[in-house]
């Protein structure tokens, strides 16, 4: 090997590094980037934004399925605790969700998995004030691992003729910061 | 060169690499780490807490707010049975029986991950809309011109189909590689 490339090697070396820090580096920040843009275009935080049957019109978020209706709830911890009270039908599929600021799917509960007609989610930070309980028959107290992220409804469209009473279902779920009371440990 | 320079070089050619690396393996790549059943890939680990940095950038880009694999799985098939590339001058046959799940749907997106439009205003064939034959098969016109339950329309360039299932049941959910999906064949191009 001539000595000129013995002299560039630690410089190529060096670029190396930089790629591969680079390389990890964003990936690490892409996931974050896609969900920050993705809670911005879906509305204001903390408050349910139940949505229409997707059509080629729907651009907010990749992927979405045209047989499912959504409703999502972009939440920020920083204010406090989180109720999300949500009307479950069983005459179709439903689900309640939740993604943190990573993407990451950290919690999902399906019709099958309630036996009654509403699920209260109270979601909190590890540490943050314990809120007061509502009137829920089921209810599921949930730590966030990151204070942004996204709450997820979602429910099938089992047949076109019920999209009404399914959107008005979905318009009766809730989401709101909640007062606190107690610490939770 | 000076000095100063050349940790500049360094430091952009390093930068653009690395970028370039990411681009390679989450934008333009398949899904990184997934697994293969007939044409239709997964990954094992989307949604999940545990999935690897490739995985998560890669969902975030092209599956955004996928469920994990308790709940539902996502197949995507960006090729036929033969390997080639779909493509929305060409019509394709989908067909076989009901997946292994409470509720399954097929949708087309175009190349830019959203529903394709089209005057039929149509996107998918589900579980609960396709038209079965008596024997519990079904068959799906992808692409080309039709207006029955059973098609898909796919717009004029390239395209992917997602099959989604919903609440796996245990087939798919122990072994996605294996469970019975339906076919995917090219019927031919104009």
């Amino acid at each position: 090997m001539s000595a000129t490339v013995w002299q560039r090697l630690p410089w190529i070396a060096a670029t190396l590094l930089v790629a591969a820090v680079v390389h990890m580096g964003s990936l690490h920040v892409l996931p974050h980037f896609v969900m920050a843009r993705a809670l911005t275009k879906l509305g204001a935080s903390n408050t349910m934004h139940p949505g229409h049957r997707p059509d080629a019109s729907s651009r907010a978020v990749v992927r979405p399925s045209p047989d499912l209706l959504y409703a999502a709830c972009p939440f920020d911890l920083s204010k406090g605790p989180l109720r999300v009270t949500a009307v479950v039908p069983h005459e179709t599929y439903w689900s309640i969700s939740a993604f943190d600021s990573a993407t990451n799917n950290f919690f999902v509960r399906n019709d099958r998995q309630i036996a009654g007609d509403s699920l209260e989610v109270l979601l909190m930070r590890r540490g943050q004030a314990w809120p007061p309980l509502g009137n829920a028959l089921e209810r599921v107290l949930l730590i966030s691992p990151t204070t942004k992220g996204l709450i997820l409804v979602r429910t099938l469209i089992d047949d076109d003729r019920n999209v009404p009473a399914l959107e008005g279902m979905l318009q009766r779920s809730k989401c709101e910061t909640v007062a606190t009371a107690a610490r939770l440990r | 060169m000076n000095l100063a320079l050349k940790i500049s070089a360094v430091v952009i050619v390093g930068a653009l690499l690395g970028l370039f690396a990411t681009w390679i393996a989450v934008v333009r790549g398949d899904m990184p780490g997934g697994v293969s059943n007939g044409p239709w890939k997964t990954s094992l680990a989307i949604g999940s807490t545990q999935s690897d940095p490739y995985t998560r950038a890669s969902v975030a880009l092209h599956g955004l707010f996928a469920l994990n694999r308790s709940e539902t799985i996502y197949y995507t098939a960006t090729s036929d049975a033969d390997g080639n590339a779909l493509d929305g001058a060409c019509r394709y046959e989908i067909a076989g029986r009901d997946p292994d799940a409470r509720w399954w749907s097929i949708t087309a997106y175009g190349a830019d991950d959203f529903l394709i439009p089209n005057p039929a205003n149509r996107f998918s064939v589900a579980k609960t809309t396709v038209q079965h034959n008596a024997n519990g098969s079904f068959a799906v016109q992808v692409g080309g011109a039709n207006n029955s339950a059973n098609w898909i329309p796919t717009g004029a360039g390239a395209f992917s189909l997602t099959l989604r299932l919903y609440n796996p049941g245990p087939t798919a959910a122990i072994d996605p590689v294996q469970t019975m999906l339906p076919t995917l064949k090219k019927v031919g191009c104009p």
